[in-house]
């Protein structure tokens, strides 16, 4: 029989370097509008402010939740796309293990969007804000959870497939919880850390808003370093590659710059503060990325790959990039400088 | 085979098939809607409006909030059970169109942003750079259907890209225009439908009537260009090809979704005629309502239909569903399948079973396999896995060797009932008997009158030559031996001899 021999779709359609900075970059852009959702969330009932939700920072928070959601699930969709692309047989593998879970993440989302939604929307008062909000904070702790899970069982295949052969009904939670916990808090410190900024931020010419958020962002801090060293030392073997390799380096430059944001935000220098956190969350973005090579060691290596370069997409697509920033900027300048009274 | 089976009981169509038209039909909404809500306002202010502006406010929160929150998320969810349901194809369609993807993103961050903008801009924005954020919407909205369009239809009629594997070839693939067309269409169908639901409840009369009755107009504008996009459809030369037709013919799904669409668009179009232009005073939102679900089954028919004429493949003439590339299968010969899955449950008719027939088939629930091989043994079952892909259903050939379709027929025969078919049916004799034997064994390749009718060729036989055909164990390659007990071979040569009697019915079991 003569077989016909159709195209193979082996290779990566561009340099696994520039795949890898699009990766972190919208990673760390996706954990930014998350950090704003979740971390606000947190700061709200944490914050306690005087007058509760009926306070205007807490009221002006609870309108944007919803476009702080559509900008996490739209910033989601890319570092996805290109983890899926060079990662894509191991994390579909944990997703399949894991697929109940993996699929409650998508419907919790849209539980969750929904819930802030009404809790915008509602004049039902506050007790039936706080619910709303609660149930959507509810949500989002289970999709947190479940990628925590489900990553981490991604960077470990041996693992998989024991887990596999003891149940392929896809009702698997990574057992191990030491595998994940450390890196779910870290996240969590994280999360609060912008949170708290962004509250302190919205709140800033509100003296209790503004200590609030002063508040959360500083305990995140202090939160997301400790964990993060805790997850550090957890690493076992691991340790030792890492801090041979870039990852230290971007570690390093992440925990400087998280460090400088500090002293910047507590004078009220947000530009510069802001700048100086997301900075900080690149390096750990990154940092988080060589773990996972590291951890795939043996089982997935993305540098042997072989590349066939589609340099004409890709410019089309960095046109189309150009092209939407452009528009998104246009579009915001219009919005936030049309006066309220304009219509 | 390198990614696990998900094994559940849930059957992988109904749950693709529950998220996928849930999400074609609010994107397609998304699109058509964010068209109608611009032009609408511009007509509004021009006649300085103000009911009809109020009307497009609220048209604009209910638009934002369905699309955003079920349009996207099911979006996304569609990325999550796809990579759940068929790993293997997923891959491949990244790898193939990572690019366009991520050009569509691009078009994605300017929807949404445009869309939360647009309605919170009513109060806030002057109406020229309202509307201007419109359009934008609109432009990013439709822009993304250019894209996925390319991605969607190229699972159905990939072209040249099986020769050259380039990515345009695959993107402007032959369906690819009529497609846009289609989809184009249906989304001005669905924004004036979902309008005309709104509209319904204005309460001021003459508010209602007119908006009712533009909305209505709107939708019935939408129904014609989707009746260009689908004569377009129908010249595709690549669809009337033997492969396609074959599939259409052959299976009963195809015909029953065309049908199912015929009808759910005359009835949508012709309640949009009638209830929203001709008798707009009638529309009330429990009418708008099942105008809503009668775009839906057509929507959802149209998929069911394009889905329905792809099998067995995922990516047509490139991979089957159950994940094989169609090159390996033919070119595998004797290659063990189970050595090329790389997560095993220790059950080796347990894994067979998942990466040969279960993307498709459960043994017993969605599309059981269990029924067709009641009565039947192991030899019969691991037979008839060698002629799998000559079935009337298109089907996948087996992608193991001799050992393992025994493995597999063996695995199966424990799982069903194979004591004789007089045994499971007792009292059941001669000709009747005949039938049940002739449904089991033979009817999965011969329909009587239809796929692989066999009366021709038994028309001058005897019960003897029937006998002898029956006793030979290498007829075909593909046709397994019979290997029923002489109750079961006798009541068969009865059956087949009643064809020939002058009062045999037309019609026999399928």
């Amino acid at each position: 029989m003569i077989v016909l021999a159709l195209p193979d779709y082996d290779a990566l359609p561009a340099p696994l370097w520039l795949l890898t900075v699009l990766h972190v970059l919208t990673l760390s852009l996706h954990f930014a509008a998350m950090g704003c959702l979740f971390g606000g969330l947190l700061t709200l009932f944490g914050a306690r402010l005087p007058g509760g939700l009926e306070h205007p920072c807490a009221k002006r928070l609870v309108t944007l939740f919803p476009s702080l959601m559509a900008a996490t699930v739209t910033l989601g969709v890319a570092p996805l796309l290109f983890a899926q692309l060079v990662y894509g047989r191991v994390l579909y593998s944990a997703a399949i293990v894991s697929g109940w879970f993996w699929l409650g993440i998508p419907i919790m989302a849209m539980l969750a969007y929904a819930c802030l939604y009404a809790a915008a929307f509602t004049k039902q008062g506050v007790g039936r804000v706080r619910l709303w909000l609660l149930l959507a904070l509810a949500g989002l702790v289970y999709v947190s959870l479940t990628y925590s899970s489900v990553f981490s069982l991604a960077e470990r295949p041996d693992a998989q497939k024991t887990y596999y052969e003891g149940d392929a009904s896809g009702l698997v939670w990574h057992p191990d919880v030491t595998a994940w916990i450390m890196r779910w808090l870290h996240m969590l410190g994280g999360t609060l850390t912008i949170g708290g900024f962004f509250f302190g931020v919205l709140g800033r010419r509100d003296e209790a808003a503004r200590h609030k958020g002063q508040f959360f962002f500083l305990v995140g801090t202090g939160a997301a370093f400790l964990t993060g060293m805790v997850y550090l030392f957890t690493l076992g073997d691991l340790l030792k590659p890492f801090m041979k390799s870039a990852g230290i380096y971007s570690l390093t430059f992440g925990i400087v710059a998280a460090l400088i944001a500090v002293p910047l935000y507590l004078k009220q220098r947000l530009w510069l503060s802001g700048l100086s956190l997301g900075l900080g969350l690149l390096g750990m973005v990154h940092a988080r990325h060589v773990v996972r090579d590291l951890r795939l060691e043996g089982h997935l290596d993305p540098a042997a790959m072989t590349v066939d370069p589609q340099w004409g997409l890709f410019a089309l697509f960095a046109v189309c990039l150009l092209v939407a920033l452009a528009a998104v900027a246009w579009m915001l300048r219009l919005f936030f400088r049309a006066d309220a009274a304009g219509a | 085979m390198p990614y696990p089976f998900w094994e559940t009981d849930l059957g992988y169509g109904p749950l693709m098939a529950a998220i996928a038209v849930l999400h074609v039909f609010v994107s397609h909404f998304a699109i058509g809607g964010g068209l109608y809500l611009v032009v609408a306002e511009r007509g509004a202010r021009r006649r300085a409006d103000l009911p009809r502006l109020a009307f497009l406010e609220r048209l604009s929160r209910f638009f934002a909030l369905l699309t955003l929150v079920l349009g996207a998320l099911t979006g996304v969810a569609i990325w999550f059970v796809i990579g759940l349901l068929s790993p293997d194809g997923t891959e491949a369609l990244i790898r193939t169109f990572v690019w366009g993807w991520a050009i569509e993103w691009t078009f994605f961050v300017v929807e949404v942003l445009a869309a939360l903008l647009y309605y919170y801009g009513w109060r806030r924005l002057s109406p020229g750079r309202h509307m201007a954020i419109g359009w934008v919407y609109f432009a990013a909205a439709w822009l993304s259907l250019v894209v996925i369009n390319g991605i969607v239809t190229f699972m159905l009629t990939p072209g040249a890209w099986l020769e050259t594997g380039a990515f345009w070839d695959g993107f402007f693939n032959p369906t690819y225009w009529p497609s846009l067309v289609l989809r184009t269409g249906i989304c001005i169908l669905l924004g004036g439908t979902f309008a005309v639901y709104v509209a319904g409840g204005i309460p001021e009369r003459d508010t209602r009537l007119s908006t009712v009755r533009g909305a209505g107009l709107w939708g019935l504008t939408g129904l014609l260009v989707s009746v260009v996009g689908f004569w377009m459809y129908l010249r595709v030369d690549v669809l009337s090809q033997e492969s396609f037709r074959e599939v259409a013919d052959r299976l009963v799904l195809p015909g029953l979704a065309t049908e199912y669409m015929l009808v759910a668009t005359a009835l949508l179009g012709a309640g949009l005629l009638i209830t929203a232009v001709l008798l707009p005073r009638i529309q009330r939102r429990p009418v708008g309502l099942l105008l809503l679900l009668f775009a839906l089954m057509g929507m959802g028919s149209f998929e069911t239909y394009r889905e329905a004429v792809r099998k067995p493949y995922v990516i047509h003439g490139y991979m089957y569903g159950n994940g094989q590339r169609k090159d390996r299968v033919e070119a595998g010969g004797e290659e063990s399948l189970l050595e090329r899955i790389a997560y095993r449950t220790g059950d080796d008719g347990r894994d067979l079973f998942n990466y040969s027939c279960r993307s498709c088939h459960q043994l017993e629930g969605y599309r059981a396999i269990k029924p067709f091989f009641d009565g039947t043994d192991a030899a019969y079952i691991s037979g008839a896995l060698a002629g799998v892909h000559v079935m009337r259903a298109p089907m996948p050939p087996f992608a193991g060797n001799a050992e393992e379709r025994a493995v597999l027929g063996a695995w199966i025969a424990e799982r069903v009932d194979t004591r004789p078919l007089h045994e499971i049916h007792p009292g059941v004799e001669g000709i009747e008997l005949g039938r049940l034997v002739y449904s089991a064994r033979c009817a999965s390749c011969h329909a009587i009158g239809g796929y692989g009718d066999v009366r021709e060729t038994f028309e001058d036989f005897e019960a003897e030559d029937i006998a002898e055909v029956l006793a030979d164990n290498e007829m075909s390659e593909e046709m397994p031996r019979f290997s029923g007990d002489e109750t079961e071979r006798d009541a068969l040569i009865e059956y087949i001899l009643s064809w020939y009697e002058e009062d045999a019915p037309e019609e026999a079991p399928r």
